[in-house]
């Protein structure tokens, strides 16, 4: 018999041939002695086999089996940590992480000392022609006064008085500092 | 070990283990740890290797798990992983070693099989279970691995054609071809090895 035929006996009895084919085929094997005889011969290896599987039993105790396991899980686990790639917001993050940990505690301090330190004016002079200006500035209750004057309406010598706890004339600009 | 476990269904266990419950996960072993042995060994024939590789199968399985989604039983699932480090150790081995003369035959086509005479009788014919399995077990350990391999797959495993060509990376037309051989080989080992305990 040739190859290919002894080839469809098996498929057939595989049942891996198309149902059509699988009709044909059986037919022939019921005519023909030799097809039949193989058919035979390789069933009874696929009966016999497909029950009989010789069970193995392992001689190693459970726990013994499953120490080698869990070492083995918790070794790859860490080799994995170790190598796992990193990605590049945790890279960016290395970096950045230090930096910003710097401004921010820049930030902190500044913010510290200006509370700290009790503020400090300096005095702005400015120049218009014709205009004099006296300032006045009472520490305790932070407030700074300025006496504006056109000098050409009025006389440079009748400089305002300084003012008392009431003062007379209503300064021109108020600042609260 | 934890008593509690042993009591639970296989599904909760696989639930509870995939969430990382390495307990869980043990007993898992602690059930099927011979059946994949078991597989492991009729492959390579070797109590050393197929222990190796049973075990790395339970650190893949344990690696793998988020990818079992209930298609088939855990332990289907757990074979084709064992299965496929035997096949990939094999391989490995076939490429170390140069190939026999015997398995070189067999892969040409195998005619010492194809001239093979059919056996009439029924080789295992009136053999009680133990014996016929002692005799399967020791007919397979003569095969080489490439029949042995495909007979396991399809006889044991009963996996079909186009599944073991994918697992055994071949045709279909190898898978068939091996099967054949494999059959006719072992039907004639069986048959001999009857002669020999009858004498």
């Amino acid at each position: 018999m040739k190859n290919d035929l002894q080839l469809k006996v098996q498929s057939w009895l595989d049942g891996e041939l198309p149902e059509r084919e699988a009709r044909q085929v059986g037919e022939w094997i019921a005519r023909d002695a030799e097809a039949s005889a193989l058919a035979a011969e390789l069933g009874s290896v696929n009966q016999a086999m497909l029950r009989n599987e010789a069970g193995v039993t392992l001689s190693d105790s459970r726990e013994f089996y499953w120490s080698k396991i869990e070492l083995q899980i918790q070794r790859e686990a860490e080799r994995n940590r170790v190598h796992a790639p990193v990605p590049w917001y945790a890279r960016w993050r290395k970096f950045m992480g230090p930096a910003l940990g710097v401004a921010a505690l820049a930030c902190v301090m500044i913010v510290a000392i200006r509370q700290a330190v009790p503020p400090t004016y300096d005095e702005i002079s400015a120049t218009i022609d014709g205009m004099e200006a006296v300032t006045f500035h009472d520490q305790s209750s932070q407030t700074t006064i300025i006496w504006l004057q056109d000098s050409t309406q009025a006389p440079m010598d009748q400089k305002p008085a300084l003012p008392s706890a009431q003062p007379q004339d209503e300064p021109e600009s108020v600042i609260d500092m | 070990m934890d008593p509690d476990k042993s009591a639970l269904l296989e599904a909760d266990l696989v639930r509870m283990a995939q969430r990382g419950d390495m307990a869980s996960f043990e007993e898992l072993v602690a059930r099927y740890r011979d059946k994949i042995y078991g597989r492991a060994y009729s492959m390579m024939r070797h109590e050393e290797e197929a222990l190796d590789l049973s075990q790395d199968a339970w650190v893949k399985g344990w690696q793998r798990l988020s990818q079992f989604h209930g298609e088939s039983s855990f332990i289907t699932w757990m074979t084709r992983i064992v299965i496929n480090l035997c096949l990939d150790q094999l391989r490995k081995q076939k490429r170390q070693r140069a190939e026999s003369i015997e398995a070189m035959e067999e892969e040409g086509g195998g005619a010492i099989e194809r001239r093979m005479p059919v056996v009439n009788v029924n080789p295992t014919l009136g053999l009680e279970r133990a014996e016929l399995r002692e005799r399967i077990d020791r007919a397979l350990a003569q095969l080489s691995h490439e029949h042995r391999t495909v007979l396991v797959l399809h006889e044991f495993e009963e996996m079909e054609y186009k599944e073991i060509a994918k697992q055994m990376k071949c045709s279909i037309g190898t898978v068939m071809s091996r099967l054949f051989y494999a059959r006719r080989r072992m039907g004639s080992l069986l048959a001999g090895l009857r002669r020999e305990s009858s004498e």
